[in-house]
């Protein structure tokens, strides 16, 4: 490679730091930074292609806005007027994701009411004329058309709906767990030859120079896993900073300006309620106008969401005590009921919508983009900025689609819109492998949903330590066998991590009953001494009460009120 | 006549206010059912056990009360429990059912393997540290124990039979494994009626406990027990109910219960626990129904009985917060405020219990519904016993006043 000034392009800040021609580094064709939805999809699209491919993730898979989105596949219909682009887009990607990880999804039978008034006969023919434009793309994501109802039909379907309503219409939605499509899109990539580092922030991104004219590699990534303090170096080609929200940190590392990498950080949180208070979405709106939902999510309800512009700290997001309230006002005044249901807790993620000043957070838009910074003075480095959890695999095979010919003069095809993701070839009878292995019908269940055809897996050879088919968790319930499985599979590190792939701790509890005994299996899986299971499980239950205290109802607070004295008791005090 | 005195509760805090009362003054105790202390788990501490060290000594008073209620070991200098959660923790003192580690010197301790959830002797043992070794042994008889919950589990080994095949297995073991073990640590198990590791030991021949499980298991159902024989024995007339008022009835108290019963008496020690015990509630004024404005601010934490008290803090009673929907409940709970509202809140009261708010006139309080107090089981029973004392005082002075008087 021929040497070459690192900084072609004004203005740029800071050069790319040169890489050090000492140190001995793997080489790989891709290096991805990001363990999110667009990290993964890119990682496992590259590798499937034949590349080989490095990730880097400085906290876990799913960590930021991939696990913590509204939890659905959903069609973009609030796109629809200005860009019906982007709602076709999302709903084919959903028909392509309902093929290739079926166990995943499931149904999300929306409501939409309208309220009595001067327009209300107005409104109700205009969203009814809406929906229909959005049944052109339903058959994309095989969902149901919309119907149009009237006010007997609201109280007949939801009695807990009140309010003068005037008619309203449904309409069909996907839910998924964004969490687990992070870790199946991660597996893939593993069993197609990347490698993972999770926990494993990048430091530099330096470019060589040292004129070796026959290597392919330009660039040299350093980085350091924050639980071991070990590091990495790796050279590769190709470099995709693929980092959500913190799209411009990853770009400073690489000396790149970050303006060019630059996204409009909206926050967005969440609040679970105990149970499926209702078995429909229930559209309603907040006192801003901003339109928010109360749906039945897997076996909980969810409250969400909100959009503000976020200048926090990206690897301590929560919800605050005002968010919850803004968001409980706006259910409560169609859904009374909400504000005598449990709240379990709250969860928050960071949106890396695509930069724009001078709009509010519903204007942005929601399409995404990929920033080449040949243009920066850095052939083949890649961001990935914006987009959807519903159309990840879209923007992973537009990347790959432009890399592959301009980087590695490949023109393989992409098929990860039909190849099955790891446990999707297939949905086995749940009750059928609860009853073979003795285990409850509900665990069989749950234990299917998250892992597909791989279920059978997680239970193999459990015959032998009867331990293993103890539950671990009973809320959501996970078996013990679960916790190592994901451990030993899907690079589980932490007692929190083990929570993202199995939703252990995730549930009334709060992780009281289960934290402990999950932090020894996780120390046990990774030869760890006792203690730091211990000191995993303590940092788990001070995270999620940090994240309960925030819903705070009366029946919570006695709740964690019993959770801090067990902890107090049986783990030592806290902070 | 002697005087009469009432003690709403019947956790640590009330028992120790009544069996300091009945000294001196006829005590009924209004019970309305178990609380925070039939959760705790064995450990007793005088302050947070993380912040506080363990070897401060005991009163006097408080350790003729732990007699009385048998089961509880306060040795000099503290103790160390192991527990299932992997540590071994400092204590200032503990239920008899459970293994005190600091006395056992360097010896090697056997964890007794047992098939029940949520305990893995191999993990354990792992992290409890190198002294500790699983036992492999025969515990569980019936085949419901691998499923029982704690308590039940612990209640097969009142029967005295059970306790001594329980300890013939437990030599078995040990005399198989061939191993020096100076100790052995069981899952909480030991007994319901009252603490059985003491015959078990002796039995077995060395120190034989629990180590601490979940609340609800049998150590604050063991408490229970303790507590009725002593109230019994130092006949303590128990009224199962709810007080739901306490009013004034000339120059005595009346406390009305749930039954519509009212019990007069010369002074009233509250001891209804805290948010967990339900002594105070959280009662946040935005879960009321109400379409985009709840009815009224007010304070989110109030007494569950009606009384003419009210719920402060460092001298002063809670204040109407400057929102509509109360206190944030960032600055309420713990992990967000060292000194969250919810540890702090409670009854103002004076050194001797007695409430601040209606100057002394018969009206006490003990234990977690006291304001500012460190909420631990010996600091509770402590002031359990200041209070029922100092009720008995005011009972029988108010009583000769009321003498001179006539």
């Amino acid at each position: 490679m021929p040497e070459e000034p690192l900084v072609s392009v004004p203005p740029q800040p800071e050069a790319m730091p040169v890489a050090e021609r000492s140190l001995e580094a793997d080489r790989v064709d891709a290096v991805v930074i990001g363990g999110g939805i667009n990290g993964t999809g890119v990682a496992r699209d590259l590798s499937l292609r034949g590349l080989s491919v490095a990730l880097f993730e400085r906290n876990d898979l799913a960590f930021g806005a991939s696990g913590n989105s509204s939890g659905m596949i959903h069609g973009g219909v609030r796109y629809l007027s200005q860009a019906p682009k982007v709602t076709e887009s999302s709903c084919r990607d959903s028909g392509y994701i309902q093929r290739t990880a079926p166990h995943l999804l499931f149904r999300i039978p929306f409501l939409m009411p309208l309220r009595s008034g001067p327009q209300g006969r107005l409104m109700l023919e205009l969203v009814d004329a809406y929906f229909r434009a959005y049944d052109d793309f339903q058959p994309l994501k095989r969902g149901e058309p919309h119907c149009r109802l009237d006010a007997s039909d609201f109280s007949r379907l939801e009695p807990g709906l009140v309010g003068s309503i005037v008619g309203g219409v449904t309409f069909d939605e996907w839910g998924v767990d964004g969490a687990r499509l992070c870790v199946l899109n991660a597996v893939d990539a593993i069993e197609n030859g990347a490698r993972l580092h999770l926990h494993t922030t990048v430091e530099s991104i330096g470019r060589i120079v040292d004129g070796e004219a026959k290597s392919p590699d330009r660039y040299v990534v350093e980085a350091r896993n924050r639980l071991t303090q070990q590091r990495t170096r790796v050279r590769a080609r190709v470099v995709v900073n693929a980092t959500g929200a913190w799209s411009p940190i990853t770009a400073a590392l690489g000396g790149l300006p970050q303006a060019r990498a630059r996204v409009r950080p909206g926050k967005g949180i969440h609040i679970v309620l105990d149970r499926r208070v209702t078995n429909y979405g229930i559209v309603s709106e907040a006192i801003d106008g901003r339109q928010m939902f109360l749906f039945p999510w897997q076996n909980v309800s969810v409250i969400g969401t909100t959009d503000d512009d976020y200048f926090g700290d990206l690897d301590d997001v929560r919800a605050t005590s005002e968010e919850v309230r803004y968001l409980v006002q706006g259910v409560a005044r169609v859904f009374p009921g909400v504000r005598e249901s449990r709240a379990i807790g709250t969860y928050a993620g960071v949106r890396p919508t695509l930069f724009a000043y001078g709009k509010n957070e519903d204007e942005l838009s929601r399409e995404h983009e990929v920033v080449d910074h040949a243009a920066d003075g850095a052939p083949g480095v890649y961001s990935m900025l914006g987009g959807k959890l519903a159309s990840y695999r879209l923007f992973a095979q537009e990347l790959c689609d432009a890399v592959l010919p301009r980087e590695f003069d490949s023109s393989v095809r992409c098929t990860t819109h039909t190849r099955p993701l790891p446990g999707g070839n297939r949905v086995p009878d749940a009750i059928a492998l609860a009853t073979k292995h003795g285990i409850t019908p509900v665990a069989g269940r749950r234990l299917v949903y998250r892992h597909g055809e791989r279920a059978a897996r997680v239970l193999e050879g459990t015959g032998r330590r009867g331990r293993e088919l103890d539950i671990a968790c009973q809320c959501e319930p996970v078996l013990e066998s679960e916790v190592r499985y994901v451990v030993r599979e899907e690079m589980a590190r932490t007692v929190a991590d083990v929570a993202r792939r199995t939703r252990l701790g995730l549930g009334a509890c709060g992780g009281m009953r289960c934290a402990a005994r999950c932090g020894q299996i996780v120390a046990e899986e990774l030869d760890l001494p006792p203690a730091e299971g211990c000191a995993m499980a303590r940092e788990f239950l001070e995270r999620q009460a940090r994240t309960r205290v925030v819903a705070l109802g009366p029946e919570q607070a006695r709740q964690e009120a019993l959770a801090l004295a067990h902890v107090r008791a049986s783990l030592g005090d806290l902070g | 006549m002697s005087r009469q005195v009432i003690v709403i509760g019947a956790g640590v805090a009330g028992t120790g206010a009544a069996i300091a009362a009945a000294a001196s003054a006829r005590t009924t105790v209004i019970d309305g059912g178990t609380g925070a202390s039939t959760l705790s788990t064995g450990a007793i501490d005088l302050a947070p056990w993380a912040h506080a060290p363990e070897s401060a000594s005991i009163p006097e008073e408080v350790q003729q009360a732990l007699e009385r209620l048998g089961g509880y070991v306060v040795p000099d200098g503290g103790s160390l429990v192991l527990t299932s959660a992997g540590i071994a923790r400092p204590a200032r003192g503990h239920d008899a059912a459970l293994l005190d580690v600091a006395p056992l010197a360097s010896g090697r301790v056997g964890v007794v393997r047992c098939d029940r959830s949520g305990w893995d002797a191999d993990a354990l043992a792992r992290a409890w540290g190198p002294r500790y070794q699983p036992l492999d042994a025969t515990v569980m008889r019936l085949s419901d124990e691998r499923v029982l919950p704690d308590a039940d589990f612990a209640a097969r080994h009142d029967d005295e039979d059970r306790l001594g095949w329980l300890a013939e297995r437990l030599r078995d073991a040990l005399s198989h494994s061939g191993r020096a073990l100076s100790a052995l640590v069981l899952p909480p198990a030991l007994g319901v009626e009252r603490a059985r590791a003491e015959a078990l030991s002796k039995r077995v021949g060395m120190p034989c406990g629990e180590a601490i499980g979940m609340p609800g298991g049998p150590s604050g159902l063991r408490f229970e027990r303790g507590r009725d024989r002593a109230l019994s024995s130092a006949g303590v007339v128990r009224v199962r109910a709810r007080a739901t008022k306490i009013d004034r009835a000339g120059s005595r108290w009346s406390v009305v219960t749930d039954g519509a019963d009212t019990h007069e008496g010369d002074a009233v020690v509250l001891a209804t626990g805290g948010l967990i015990g339900g002594g105070f509630e959280y009662a946040p004024s935005e879960t009321m129904l109400a379409s985009v404005l709840p009815p009224r601010a007010r304070a989110p934490i109030r007494l569950a009985i009606e009384a003419p008290l009210s719920i402060g803090s460092r001298g002063r009673p809670l204040e109407l917060p400057g929102s509509l929907f109360g206190i944030p409940p960032e600055s309420l709970s713990w992990p967000f405020a060292a000194d969250a509202l919810f540890d702090r809140a409670g009854l103002l009261v004076d050194e001797n219990g007695a409430a601040t708010e209606t100057g002394g006139l018969g009206l006490f309080a003990a234990g977690e519904i006291t304001a500012d107090e460190p909420r631990t089981w010996l600091a509770a029973l402590w002031s359990g016993l200041r209070a029922g004392a100092a009720a008995a005082r005011e009972a029988s002075q108010r009583g000769a006043e009321a003498r001179s008087i006539a």
